[in-house]
């Protein structure tokens, strides 16, 4: 099998306090994958690092079988173009309408006005929020936002689509939803990798977990259900 | 296309939620630039009244009083046949004295008194154009200085000189002056930009997350710069332009100066652009360094 995602001996200390320490994984092409553990043990750090929006002390990571720790300044925006990212926190731009905002990716990469309205609506229809697309970011429900913010992760139809902690702020009926969500995407073919310590998001999502240690020391693998049970 | 129309937009979404600053920055600039545009000016019409000067040149070249014809015939020739020579007007010596009588009749009995004609002949001598700089006429007189049969050359030197001085220094304040300011313009700009970069932090990290490359995220700020500057510096002409016609008005009502009203002039349309392509430049320059020190963040 392909691997979309490897990281070999990754390792990264803040202050002298290890984030991860010696972390070799791999992600296949379409695998759903569940990044696990206690806050504080580099799950964060693991996704800023897919992105090239932090490097490592040591190691080498690699997406789709390019070693984005070796990426010019330059080129990272175009890893960013093919890996879509879904934060806790939305990190919506909150002056610009539902649509301008998951229209941004693809504004960004100079698409057609046609392309745009296209490519947003089917988008935002997937999410299940095209109902809102005329309406700010902040007259919405914070489930309706991470719908728009997962629409806009998408929009661009990345080959990989990365979540941190994305039901944090959600009730467990709107997580429950989301997570539906992200399986959907998944089936659609796209790798998924979810950050997160809630229990509810481990019950429903059974596939492979990816389990971090405090100081980012990976367990062996395992499935969630075993994890969160 | 649709991603051009999103930058200026952006750039004057930007400039609208800083309102304030923005107008100050304009108003600041336009103050600023208009300190150099009035040495600018000076400078101008100091060069333009030196050209005329140096374009009305005449070289006198005086004679030895002793000369015989056919050497006053020799000396007309070859000066004629000098190519930077367009013209020679020969000046007898009774014509120089009539001339005299003419400019001072009440000065006339100084001359009685010597008995013969004291004034010398001379060739009135107009340079061709091209010949009229100083340092070519300096040249001329030079060389015809030792010729034989010439006693003298002169011409209204030491006015074109100092003129030249007074324009060579207005010239260094000017640059100084402009250096300095323009320095200062670019570092209002730069200060309105970095404070619309700070309030837009956040939003600028979410496009570098979501693929922006670096220069998207830029354009904007440097099209705010540059608007500033265009703002700044056509509103500098303006206060030109004003005080320009004011002070005309002012020394055409004295009457002391009259005459010299019609003959100021105010910058001419391309330079009134090329002034306002400055301004663009300083703006980009501003927001260039803002960006440079505090746009970047990290990736
Ligand atoms: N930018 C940073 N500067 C300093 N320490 C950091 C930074 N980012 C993360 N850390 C530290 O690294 C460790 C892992 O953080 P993080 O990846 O956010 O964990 P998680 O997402 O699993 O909660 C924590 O101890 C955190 O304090
Ligand atoms: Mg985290």
């Amino acid at each position: 099998m392909d691997a979309m995602i490897q990281l070999i001996h990754v390792s990264k200390t803040y202050d002298r306090r290890p984030a991860l320490s010696d972390l070799t994984l791999e992600i296949e092409k379409g695998e759903f994958v569940l990044l696990m553990g206690p806050s504080g043990a580099g799950k964060s750090t693991l996704l800023r690092m897919l992105i090239a929006a932090e490097t490592p002390d040591e190691g080498q990571i690699f997406v789709q079988g390019k070693n984005v720790t070796k990426l010019k300044r330059s080129e990272i925006p175009f890893l960013r173009r093919k890996v879509g990212t879904v934060f806790q926190d939305f990190r919506l731009l909150p002056k610009k309408s539902v649509f301008e905002n998951v229209a941004l990716p693809l504004l960004v990469q100079g698409a057609s006005s046609v392309d745009i309205r296209r490519k947003v609506t089917e988008a935002l229809r997937a999410v299940g929020v095209d109902h809102k697309k005329d309406q700010l970011p902040t007259g919405l429900s914070a489930g309706e936002q991470q719908r728009v913010c997962i629409a806009r992760a998408i929009v661009n139809g990345p080959i990989v689509l990365l979540a941190d902690e994305p039901t944090g702020n959600l009730d467990p009926e709107r997580t429950a939803e989301i997570i539906e969500l992200f399986k959907l995407i998944n089936a659609r073919g796209t790798t998924v990798v979810v950050a997160t310590h809630d229990p509810q998001v481990m019950a429903q999502i059974n596939r492979r977990a990816i389990v971090l240690q405090e100081g980012g020391r990976v367990r062996p693998s395992a499935h969630a259900m075993q994890v969160a049970g | 296309m649709r991603r051009v129309f999103y930058l200026f937009r952006e750039a004057w979404a930007n400039m609208r939620a800083n309102r304030t600053t923005t107008v100050v920055a304009i108003l600041t600039t336009a103050f600023t630039l208009s300190c150099v545009g009035i040495f600018l000016l000076l400078y101008v019409n100091l060069r333009s009244a030196a050209g005329w000067l140096q374009e009305d040149i005449k070289i006198i070249v005086y004679l030895e009083d002793q000369l015989s014809r056919e050497a006053v015939v020799e000396l007309e020739d070859r000066l004629k046949s000098d190519r930077t020579v367009a013209a020679t007007v020969f000046i007898s010596k009774e014509q120089a004295l009539g001339e005299f009588r003419a400019q001072f009749p009440e000065d006339s009995h100084l001359l009685e008194g010597l008995g013969q004609n004291p004034l010398p002949a001379s060739f009135v001598v107009t340079l061709a154009p091209q010949f009229r700089s100083p340092d070519a006429v300096k040249r001329w007189t030079e060389r015809v200085r030792t010729i034989g049969g010439v006693a003298k050359v002169d011409y209204n030197q030491e006015w074109i000189d100092a003129l030249a001085g007074v324009i060579r220094y207005i010239e260094l304040i000017a640059i100084g002056v402009g250096a300095i300011l323009s320095t200062a313009a670019v570092t209002i700009i730069g200060n309105t930009i970095r404070l619309t970069l700070f309030s837009r932090r956040e939003e600028e990290e979410i496009l570098r997350l979501i693929g922006a490359t670096r220069w998207f995220i830029r354009i904007p700020y440097l099209l705010e710069g540059a608007v500033l500057g265009a703002c700044g510096s056509a509103l500098s002409l303006l206060i030109l332009k004003g005080g320009f016609e004011l002070f005309r008005q002012q020394i055409g009502a004295t009457g002391r100066l009259s005459g010299i009203e019609h003959m100021i002039t105010f910058f001419p349309v391309s330079v009134c652009l090329a002034l306002i392509l400055v301004g663009i430049g300083l703006g980009f320059a501003g927001s260039f360094v803002s960006l440079r020190r505090f746009g970047d963040g990290r990736t």
